[in-house]
Parts: structure tokens; C-alpha cells; sequence
């Protein structure tokens, strides 16, 4: 239970003077308390800032401070690209500054909270509640008793209705926000999509608003929060109410404020190279989880995987230029000192000019000791390929890929368009080529399974580890198994979730089948974790004030094996009254409304519908930017297209699948897009 | 081309810890272009090295690198700009370039000037300095003053006085009231923290000391009469600074 009370705040003269546009009183830094706790909490490098990279802004010299934040530890926030951007961006502004929190891990949280210390941020370990705007992002569900925690903590009411204009906007972002209905009560104002351009115009307005108060023209936070809904994308969840039909069921979410609009669009950068951020990326002087210099490939995926919520809401897909690429990432490595460098998308070997690029930079870093990698888990030839060129410096360790399902069946339901002969070839040729290990992943619990499917998985796990075992004795296999959570603007919204005993049910069939193939390693979840997961993407606002319970019955860092939160959300589940039975595990009908209907992804709900129906009579799809358009309704919608060189003819790749199906003979790579001449020699292709 | 440095680890970076110092100093090198040498092998490593950790939290002006470089370069430009590209609060103050047949570093840092630091406080300070001395008169005077370390493995005795050669302390200015506890520290056997140090004081009157505000590791080298003879410069690092000054 959440015991101690929150800091104290100066009162509201004060904090006025702090946050005055011009000449403010510069707030509290928290660091020569703070620095006498350190030494008694685990890692502390994470809370002291001071990174290459960072900026450190004089107070005064803003007219309107942000603190964006990761609601998770450092470690896990900080590699973080979307906050990277947004920090470089307003940073970059002469009017606004940025600085980073993150959220304290249980050590230091306790003594925060025994000597009033409240949120702080990295740069001046100023506190939360002296900035004008609390910027987060939400990458996915778990981090929402984070937010709350973070809030409290950090002297803000975490309703919004408590907050006055001396309080922070509460402004959320992320892939959570597509349906950000379970936090509705606590968050002032949410964008869907692409922030680069719309925390620009969010800034604007907020400065303006702030001359305005001081001259005596903005009358209450209502006022500030009319003129951010105002702006193009951003959602003020106090503005819209859910209507429900007597049995309870949702009927619409509609605008109750004058001015709000009935849809709010997510927003869409349609050039990239408009923004080639972050440039200047921080280099964290603690361990993360992901150590390296990252540049955005390209933004979006096409592949239409009915399961991927990401894929869905980036539509369309934007690629960046390989020049700007090889630009970013030799300016950056340089800059940073960084060893490594990511080329980060949702599905890297999909860029259409992706062979130039590795080969290019492979070209660069040749002979040093910088590696690259490429976050790919496409079942192709290509796919390794490329991880021969990127890893010209390295070892051939293990290769990953993303089949999905296991059998022909299900994949059709999923539209994961990956055959049995693809998967077993290209683990033939990931082994012939020196790879050690190559691991695999699966979802169990996708909509219309039977227990053939899922014992699918055990044999293509089977058959992956006899052919690594006839590559060497050393090689392994991994499956790789999760319980698939279905998500809102996505085809599967519709699908009832299994619940965790099923899928541990599914688990142990698959454990049972590849019992005599001692070698094959298998990898799973803990089946319950997906049922916050579950409960926060699906839910409506009646499920906030579970989250609130949860919250104050101590559920913080969810995602986390450290903390134990399930027992909490049950009980605050109970203590509202919501039976996950109606809430994740029934499948939802055609007309029934979802709570994120007047959110606008750019998907047509009737295409997602028919795709859906689709996908139960195993219906596969093409990927849309080879093969003319589904009309899903992103781009006609949005006015953009996809922007990518397969609109030039002259640089136009292989369309899918690279790999026509066949043998499962040891094969060499496909040819790269582009030039044939990379050097996938036969040098390189001897078995070691 | 090797090279020793003396460095740094003040402010923030006090909180760095030693599993994360390598990868500061592998990227600020590569930021400043100092072209480091690297082990042979699968996972070929800079060859950078520490002579010995300093716990999270301390701070020090007493910090030593060794570094490999795989071509010559002009020292006093490299380290410069070496020194600009670490983070804040590590400065490299000073370094030598090491003569073949040098002996191991470590070799050469036979003893260790710490400093513990209370927060001055006009009412107390003056109080706790004679404390202080009442104490560490007392802790001169023992053969032996064991102390528990407490271990997750388990707790473990040990005996401070061994390595103990001599200790001070510094009541700062009539006009700047301070209390500080100096103490050298010879590196070999069994090695006593500072905060060893402190368990050992809090023992040697009725009450326990306050906390300290800051451990300071000052320098390393060797022993002598009144401090130790700096590693890299061979200048005395006093046990009482000033005191040289007052008697002239
Ligand atoms: C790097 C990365 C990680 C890293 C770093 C953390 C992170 N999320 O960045 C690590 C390895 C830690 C990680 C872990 C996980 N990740 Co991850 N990760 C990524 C990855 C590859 C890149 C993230 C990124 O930097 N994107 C680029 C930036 C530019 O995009 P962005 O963050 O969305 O930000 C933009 C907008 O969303 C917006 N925006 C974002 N925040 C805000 C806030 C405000 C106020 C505003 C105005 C705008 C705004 O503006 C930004 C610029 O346009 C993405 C895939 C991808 N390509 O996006 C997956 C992804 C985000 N991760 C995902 C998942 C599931 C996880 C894990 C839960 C996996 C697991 N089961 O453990 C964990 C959770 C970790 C945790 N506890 O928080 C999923 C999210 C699922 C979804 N929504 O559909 C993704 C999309 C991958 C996928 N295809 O499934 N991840
Ligand atoms: S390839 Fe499929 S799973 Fe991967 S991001 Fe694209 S749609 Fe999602």
C-alpha cells in the first residue's frame, strides 16, 4: 500500500513566479539532497544526469520548460529514440527548454518519498512540478502505474480535473496513447503518431497561452486546454465522454466541449528527411539496454501482420535516404564514441535500398571495431545476407526470426506470409553460413488455434534444431513462445484473449512435444503477464479507476519480474467491480463500438473489420507497398503515400516474397536489392 | 606507446561505477580520437586499465589509468583532448609516458592518502574536530582495533591499524571551520576502506561519529614522513595540508 504523502509544493504565488515566461524564479534543484542518497541505492549513475549530449538550459532563458518522460528506469527509457527526438527538438528552440525523467527504482523511491523529495529531472534535478508541460511516452501498457507513481511523486495531482494552471500539462504520446482511454482521468491532453512536428505547435501554443495569463488573458486550465485541442492530433480526454447502452456496453465516446472535434487524427510526418533526429544522442554513463548509436531507417511497416499493433498505427511506410542514413550514423559514431550502431525500424531488411546501405556502412567500419546490427527477424535468405555484411567485424552468433505460428494455417490467419520450406531453408543457409544459434518466434493464444497449431510450433522447433544439429553438434535452436494479447486499430481488436491458463495449457503441449529433443531450447512468459497487458490496451475508461486502485495498493513497474503485481490488480479489479471475463476474454462483435472509435489511426474500421473476417477464413494479404493497395485507409486518408524508392522503377527490389517457395536445399543467399555485386562472395559462404 | 595518467572522479560522476568506467573512458576515447590499442582475439577489448576501483560514491583526485595506444601521439594534445571528451568532473591532471621495462603500475602506488569529510556546520564543527582528534589519538595508540564489515555473503572481522601508517585531522581556517580526518593507508595486504576507518573511530568513544558528507580518495604513491610522494609527479601530497606553510 502506498503510504507516504506526497512532497510539498510552494504555494501558488510562487510557483506562479516559477513558471513566469519571463524573468521566473529559477526552482529548486534537488541535488545536494539527493546526492547524499545515492550512495546507498542501486545503481546511481542512472539518476545523476551528465551524459555527453545532454543540454542543460539556464531556466530563465526559456519561456516554456518541458520534462519528457520514459515511465520506466533508466536502463530500459533511456535508448529510447522518440524522447531523444523530442528533447533535440525543443532544445533546439531559443523560446523552450527539455529536460528527461525517468522513473526511480524502489530504493530510491523510499527515501524520496521518507524525505519529501519530489520527481526530478536529470539535467538541474529540477522538480516535476515546476515545468509547464510533463511530456511521456507510453511504448506500451505497462508503464501506466508508472505514470501514476511518477505524478504523485512529483507534487501533480494525478487527476486532471484537481489540476489548475499552476500545474504541469500532462501530455502522453507513445503507442499506448492510440487508445489511452483507461488513462483518460489522469492525462490532460494526448497525441497519436509522429510527434516531431506537433510538440512544435503544442510548444507554440503553450507560449503564447503563458504571455497571454501573464497579461491577464487566459481566465482558467479550460482555456489552456481549448486552445491545445486546437491544435491538429492532440486529444483532451476532458473534453469527450463515453455513452453507454443500458446493458452496459459501450456506445460511442463523443465531444462534449464546444470546439472538439468529433475524430482526433493521429498525426503523420510524410518526410523523414525532414527530420534526421536525434543527431546528438545521449550517451548514458550507466548500463542500458541498448548500447549503440540507433538511426531510424524508416518509420512505419506494411506488412500488415494482423497481430501488430505497431504496424498498423505507423502507416504508411517513410524511408529515410541512404545518404542521410550513412550521414546520421558516421557524424553520430564519431560524436558519440558509441561501438555500435542500430538501424532501427520496425522491419529493418524491408528498406528498399536496405542491401546499399550495410554494404556502405560494412564498407565504412570495415577492419574497426565497430559493429552493426539490424533489428530483422524476416524469414529469407536475404535477411542473412545482410547479417553476413553487418557482421564482417564480428562473430556469427545467433540469428533471429519471427515466423509467428506454427503451421501453414494460422500463419494465413495472421497474415505472416512465411512458409515451412522458407523457415527451414533459411536456417539451413543461417547454419551453412556459420550462424550458431537461431532462435525463433511464436505466439500462442491467436484466434481460431487449435492444438495442432500450436503443436506446429513444436515441430518446426524440431526440424530447425535437427538441421543446426547436422551443421555442428555445437549449434542450437530456440523457440521462443508468448501468449498474443490482441490490440486496439489492429484486425485481431475484435478476438477474444485466451486466458492465462489456457495459454499455459498450450505452453506445456508444446514442452510435452519437444521433451525428447533435449537440445531444443524453449523459451515462455509467464502466461499471467499478459492479462494487465490485456485488460490496459483493450479497456475503457471504466477500467481507470482500476488502474488508480492498483496503483494505490503499490502496482508500479508491471513489466517487471522484481515486482510482483498481479495479486494488486486483481484486488483492484475486484474492488471496481470489472471481471476480465468481459473485458479481454469475449470476442467483440461487429457493431459493438471500442473505446478508441473517435481516435482516428488513419485505419477504416470496416477494412479492418473485413480484413478481420478475412483472417478467420485464413485469407492472407500481400504486403501493400509491392502490390497495389487494399485501400486500408491510411493513405488516402492522410493525403500521403508511402515513401519509399519501390516508387522508382529504377531502384525497384524483388517483390515478396523474395524466396519462392521450394526444397528446403541449402541455397545461397538471394541477391540484395540493387547492385548484384555485394560481396556475399563464396569466401564468405564457406562453412567454416 | 603506453601512458599513465592521473585523473578525476569529482561531482556526478563520483556515481559511476567501476563495471561502467571502462565503457566512459572506451567512448571518450573514441570521441577524442586517441588511437588506444586493443587486445587479439574474438571480442578484442581497448587496452585500458585501472590500477584499482574506488567504491560508487567516493570522490577522488587520486584516479590512475594505463593506457595502451596502438600509434604514437604528442601526449600533452592527446590528453587534453582526451580530457575535454570525458564527462564532467573527470580531468586529467597529469600523466607519464612509460619507459620500457617499467615496472607494473600498481608497483607504484604503494599507499593511499584518503580524506573523510564532515559538513561544516559553525555550531558543531569545532566540537567534532576535537572529537576527532581525541580519536584518532586513540586510534594511533592501539596495536589493533578490529571492525565488522557487513557483507551480504557475511559479516567479516578486520584490523584496521596494519595498514594504517598515519592520520590527521584538518580543522580547516578559524574563518572556515572544517572537519576533516586524513589518513594514509599502505594498499597491500588486506585492504581497509575509508569507511572501515570510520566504523573504527565511531568505536573509540562512547557515541558513534555523525555520517560524513563525502570520502575523498586524494592521491596514491608512496610512503613517506608526512603524506605519500604523488605516483606520476613524485611531489608530496601533505597528511596535513599547510601545515609546511605555517611553520614557515
Ligand atoms: C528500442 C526499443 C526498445 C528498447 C528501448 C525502449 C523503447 N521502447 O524505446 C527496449 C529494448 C528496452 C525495448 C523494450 C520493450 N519493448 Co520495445 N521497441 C524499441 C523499438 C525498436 C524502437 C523504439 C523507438 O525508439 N522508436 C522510434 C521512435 C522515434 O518512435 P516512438 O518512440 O514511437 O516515438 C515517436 C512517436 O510515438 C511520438 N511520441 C512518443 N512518445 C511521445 C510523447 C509525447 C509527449 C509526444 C507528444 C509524442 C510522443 O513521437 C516520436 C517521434 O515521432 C520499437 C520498434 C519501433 N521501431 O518503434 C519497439 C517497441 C516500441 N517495443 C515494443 C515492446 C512490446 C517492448 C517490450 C514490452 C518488449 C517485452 N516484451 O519486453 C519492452 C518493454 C520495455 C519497458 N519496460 O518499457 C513494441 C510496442 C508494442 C506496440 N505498441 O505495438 C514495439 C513497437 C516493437 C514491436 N514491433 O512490437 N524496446
Ligand atoms: S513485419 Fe509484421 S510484425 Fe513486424 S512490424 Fe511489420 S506488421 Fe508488425
Amino acid at each position: 500500500m502506498r503510504a507516504a504523502a506526497p512532497p510539498t509544493t510552494p504555494d501558488a504565488a510562487d510557483l506562479d513566479a516559477i513558471r513566469r515566461p519571463r524573468d521566473p524564479v529559477v526552482p529548486p534543484s534537488y541535488w545536494d539532497v539527493l546526492e547524499r542518497l545515492l550512495p546507498d541505492v542501486s545503481q546511481p549513475a542512472q539518476y545523476v544526469g551528465g551524459e555527453h549530449n545532454q543540454v542543460v538550459t539556464p531556466w530563465a532563458r526559456a519561456r516554456t520548460r518541458w520534462l519528457l518522460c520514459y515511465p520506466d528506469t533508466y536502463a530500459i527509457g533511456q535508448p529510447n529514440q522518440g524522447i531523444q527526438i523530442l528533447y533535440e527538438l525543443l532544445n533546439e528552440r531559443s523560446t523552450s527548454l527539455a529536460e528527461r525523467a525517468y522513473a526511480p527504482w524502489f530504493d530510491l523511491e523510499e527515501k524520496m518519498r521518507e524525505r519529501g523529495i519530489p520527481t526530478f529531472s536529470l539535467e538541474h534535478h529540477y522538480p516535476l512540478w515546476a515545468f509547464d508541460v510533463f511530456g511521456v511516452t507510453l511504448p506500451h501498457e505497462l508503464g501506466h502505474t508508472n505514470l501514476l507513481n511518477l505524478l504523485d511523486l512529483g507534487g501533480v495531482p494525478i487527476h486532471a480535473a484537481d489540476r489548475t494552471l499552476d500545474h504541469p500539462i500532462v501530455l502522453a504520446g507513445g503507442h499506448a496513447a492510440f487508445n489511452p482511454e483507461p488513462l483518460a482521468p489522469f492525462l490532460d491532453a494526448v497525441v497519436m503518431g509522429d510527434g516531431e512536428e506537433v510538440v512544435l505547435e503544442i510548444d507554440d501554443v503553450l507560449r503564447r497561452a503563458k504571455e497571454d495569463r501573464v497579461a491577464g488573458r487566459l481566465a482558467d486550465r479550460t482555456a489552456l486546454l481549448e486552445r491545445l485541442a486546437g491544435v491538429e492530433g492532440v486529444y483532451v480526454p476532458a473534453f469527450y465522454e463515453p455513452r453507454y447502452a443500458p446493458d452496459g456496453t459501450l456506445r460511442a465516446t463523443v465531444p462534449v466541449h464546444p470546439g472538439a472535434p468529433t475524430r482526433v487524427p493521429k498525426r503523420t510526418v510524410q518526410d523523414l528527411e525532414d527530420f534526421p533526429y536525434p543527431q546528438k544522442q545521449i550517451v548514458p554513463m550507466t548500463e542500458t539496454v541498448h548500447e549503440r548509436f540507433s538511426v531510424e531507417i524508416f518509420r512505419g511497416c506494411t506488412r500488415g501482420c494482423r497481430f501488430c499493433q505497431a504496424g498498423m498505427i505507423t502507416r504508411p511506410v517513410r524511408e529515410r535516404r541512404p545518404e542521410t542514413i550513412q550521414r546520421l550514423v558516421t557524424e553520430g559514431v564519431a560524436d558519440t564514441g558509441f561501438e555500435e550502431v542500430g538501424l532501427l525500424s520496425l522491419s529493418s531488411a524491408d528498406h528498399a535500398e536496405i542491401g546499399d546501405i550495410a554494404r556502405n556502412l560494412a564498407d565504412v567500419y570495415e577492419g574497426t571495431t565497430t559493429s552493426l546490427s539490424l533489428p530483422s527477424t524476416r524469414v529469407d535468405a536475404f535477411n542473412v545476407t545482410l547479417s553476413n555484411e553487418l557482421a564482417r567485424n564480428g562473430r556469427r552468433t545467433g540469428l533471429t526470426f519471427a515466423p509467428e505460428a506454427g503451421s501453414e494455417r494460422m500463419r494465413a490467419v495472421i497474415n505472416k506470409m512465411v512458409s515451412e520450406e522458407d523457415m527451414l531453408r533459411t536456417a539451413e543457409i543461417s547454419f551453412a553460413n556459420g550462424w550458431r544459434h537461431v532462435k525463433m518466434y511464436f505466439m500462442v493464444g491467436l484466434p481460431t488455434e487449435t492444438d495442432e497449431d500450436v503443436l506446429a510450433i513444436a515441430e518446426m522447433g524440431i526440424k530447425v534444431y535437427e538441421i543446426a544439429q547436422r551443421h555442428g553438434r555445437a549449434n542450437k535452436a530456440t523457440i521462443s513462445v508468448g501468449g498474443f494479447v490482441p490490440k486496439p486499430h489492429t484486425p485481431f481488436q475484435w478476438a477474444a484473449q485466451d486466458t492465462p491458463q489456457e495459454i499455459q495449457r498450450k505452453l506445456d503441449l508444446i514442452l510435452e512435444q519437444i521433451k525428447p529433443h533435449r537440445g531444443l531450447r524453449l523459451r515462455t512468459n509467464d502466461p499471467e503477464e499478459g492479462v494487465i497487458e490485456g485488460l490496459l490496451a483493450r479497456g475503457d475508461r471504466r477500467v481507470a479507476p482500476v488502474v488508480e486502485r492498483a496503483w494505490r495498493l503499490g502496482a508500479t513497474f508491471d513489466g517487471w519480474h522484481e515486482s510482483e503485481t498481479l495479486p494488486q490488480w486483481h484486488q483492484a479489479l475486484a474492488d471496481v467491480g470489472i471481471s476480465l471475463e468481459e473485458a479481454s476474454h469475449h470476442e467483440r462483435g461487429e457493431h459493438e463500438a471500442f473505446p478508441w472509435d473517435h481516435l482516428d489511426a488513419g485505419l477504416d474500421k470496416q477494412w479492418l473489420w473485413d480484413d478481420w473476417q478475412d483472417a478467420i477464413s485464413e485469407k492472407a494479404l500481400d504486403d501493400c507497398r509491392w502490390i497495389p493497395c487494399y485501400d486500408c485507409g491510411v493513405c488516402p486518408g492522410l493525403d500521403i503515400q508511402h515513401d519509399t524508392a519501390y516508387t522508382n522503377p529504377e531502384t525497384r527490389g524483388p517483390s515478396l516474397p523474395i524466396l519462392a517457395s521450394g526444397p528446403a536445399t541449402p541455397a545461397s543467399p538471394a541477391p540484395l536489392g540493387g547492385s548484384p555485386d555485394l560481396p556475399t562472395s563464396a569466401a564468405r559462404l564457406e562453412s567454416p | 606507446m603506453r601512458l599513465r595518467i592521473r585523473y578525476t572522479k569529482q561531482g556526478r560522476v563520483r556515481f559511476i561505477s567501476a563495471r561502467d568506467l571502462s565503457s566512459v573512458w572506451e567512448r571518450a576515447l573514441r570521441r577524442a580520437e586517441i588511437p588506444i590499442a586493443y587486445s587479439q582475439g574474438f571480442t578484442p577489448h581497448p587496452k585500458v586499465s585501472f590500477p584499482d576501483a574506488l567504491p560508487v560514491g567516493y570522490a577522488s583526485t587520486g584516479e590512475y589509468a594505463e593506457l595502451t595506444l596502438a600509434t604514437d601521439i604528442d601526449p600533452g594534445t592527446g590528453l587534453a583532448r582526451l580530457s575535454a571528451a570525458l564527462p564532467t568532473g573527470m580531468d586529467i591532471t597529469t600523466y607519464l609516458v612509460v619507459p620500457d621495462g617499467a615496472r607494473r603500475f600498481a608497483k607504484y602506488l604503494q599507499a593511499t592518502l584518503w580524506d573523510i569529510a564532515w559538513e561544516p556546520d559553525v555550531d558543531t564543527t569545532p566540537d567534532l574536530v576535537d572529537d576527532l582528534r581525541h580519536r584518532a589519538d586513540a586510534l594511533l595508540a592501539s596495536d589493533a582495533v578490529e571492525v565488522v564489515r557487513h557483507r551480504p555473503k557475511g559479516d567479516r572481522i578486520l584490523d584496521v591499524r596494519p595498514p594504517l601508517v598515519d592520520v590527521a585531522v584538518d580543522p580547516g581556517d578559524p574563518s572556515e571551520p572544517r572537519a576533516i580526518f586524513r589518513a594514509v593507508l599502505r594498499n597491500d595486504g588486506p585492504t581497509i576502506r575509508p569507511t572501515d576507518l570510520k566504523v573504527a573511530l565511531d568505536g573509540l568513544a562512547d557515541h558513534p561519529l555523525p555520517d560524513p558528507r563525502l570520502y575523498t580518495r586524494v592521491a596514491q604513491g608512496a610512503v613517506v614522513d608526512d603524506g605519500v610522494v604523488e605516483a606520476l609527479t613524485q611531489q608530496v601530497e601533505p597528511l596535513t595540508p599547510g601545515r609546511h606553510a605555517e611553520a614557515a
